[in-house]
């Protein structure tokens, strides 16, 4: 009898331990159910604003981005006095952000000690490799080229670059960077919608496969009648590895 | 154990984070294997969150779950599960925009990504796990 009663108390506290653990793993479950929901709202919120603060391209600034090559001699994309000793040849691409930190923050000294000085004449090879928009915009920088306006066009184009393969390098926006940079867009338009400009491009590719370069900005020296060589790539102390090879 | 386990983790993805934190108010590029990703996912205007650098976000987050590794109790481990699913969430969509929008990997966001992954598996695994604290004051 007593055997009896010890049991039916051990089965007693064996069922309010299971009704514990099951209550137990309900409100566990409900709470991580919980948790889930309000990371879910927390994070679509968050994504929200990430998604509205990214993509778009800024509006085109009739900025001084075109003053800093303002009254060099520019001729079939070269910069400065066609006589200058020294070539510099940079490899960019007009979707990459660190080309244009490079074109705010480097080629200032370079045009101003060197290009202006009749020291150095610079050019570009215009790659493509990011994106379609990269495409659309290398082609219609060669439009500019036709026009004597590369430089203005490409310094124009960075200051008001979007975000990477966002779809912003439209006709409107292209439109845009030219009447900016005094580029006739309808020209350039044309000349982008030919075979020249995918020509160039292919031109650019190659030049840039000979030399192995396939990050950009890559810059280039070249002396008179000498070789073209690989002198610096991305923005890591570039103005002193320019200065360096140039003097 | 995967109390351990989760502050180990977190404490790297924290590393992380400060060390992307440190690099985009510094103005640098980030050390990347590979070229041109880290740089282009960090200068993205993507890489801010309402103005705040999204680095930043993630190295707060990562120490809201070590503060709320501290204490063992239902609360913290429901806390630790909330801030994980929210990291692991957005993580995705960044993961997402890198790939999809960007073109660019950043092997920083790639690691702290694998690290939330981990932290959101260790935490919920703790929740579902624990042995309910009424049965552990009866003992």
């Amino acid at each position: 009898m007593s055997k009896s009663k010890r049991e039916l108390r051990e089965q007693r506290r064996a069922a309010e331990r299971a009704a514990v653990a099951a209550e137990s793993r309900r409100r566990r479950i409900r709470n991580l159910l919980g948790a889930a929901g309000l990371a879910v709202v927390l994070v679509v919120a968050g994504i929200a604003i990430s998604a509205a603060g990214g993509a778009k391209a800024k509006p085109v600034e009739h900025s001084s981005a075109a003053k800093l090559v303002a009254g060099l001699p520019e001729k079939d994309g070269v910069l400065g006095d066609p006589n200058a000793p020294i070539t510099v040849t940079e490899y960019l691409d007009l979707q990459c952000p660190i080309c244009a930190d490079a074109s705010k923050a480097n080629l200032p000294h370079l045009i101003e000690n060197y290009v202006r000085t009749g020291k150095v004449k610079l050019q570009v090879r215009t790659l493509s490799f990011i994106g379609p928009d990269s495409v659309t915009a290398a082609k219609f920088a060669h439009g500019a080229e036709q026009q004597g306006k590369l430089w203005a066009f490409l310094e124009t184009f960075y200051a008001s670059q979007g975000q990477e393969n966002s779809g912003y390098v439209t006709p409107e926006f292209l439109e845009q960077v030219a009447q900016a940079s005094g580029v006739d867009a309808g020209k350039a338009a044309a000349f982008a919608g030919g075979a020249s400009a995918q020509a160039a491009l292919d031109q650019a590719d190659g030049a840039a496969q000979a030399l192995k370069v396939d990050s950009t900005p890559s810059f280039t020296v070249t002396r008179d009648g000498g070789q073209e060589k690989v002198v610096a790539v991305g923005l890591e102390d570039l103005t002193n590895k320019l200065d360096k090879a140039i003097s | 154990m995967a109390r351990v386990a989760s502050i180990v983790v977190a404490v790297i993805g924290l590393g992380i984070a400060a060390y992307l934190t440190v690099v985009h108010y510094a103005g640098d590029a980030p050390v990347c294997a590979i070229a041109h990703g880290c740089a282009t996912v960090q200068k993205s205007d993507y890489a801010m969150l309402a103005g705040v650098p999204v680095a930043l976000l993630g190295a707060l987050g990562y120490i809201a779950i070590l503060a709320a590794l501290i204490r063992d109790d239902e609360n913290a481990r429901t806390a630790a599960v909330f801030l994980s699913l929210v990291g692991l969430g957005f993580s995705g969509w960044l993961t997402y925009v890198e790939i999809v929008k960007l073109d660019a990997i950043c092997i920083w966001c790639v690691g702290s990504a694998i690290c939330m992954t981990i932290l959101t598996a260790l935490t919920v695994s703790r929740v579902l796990t624990a042995s309910p604290p009424e049965l552990a004051r009866a003992h």
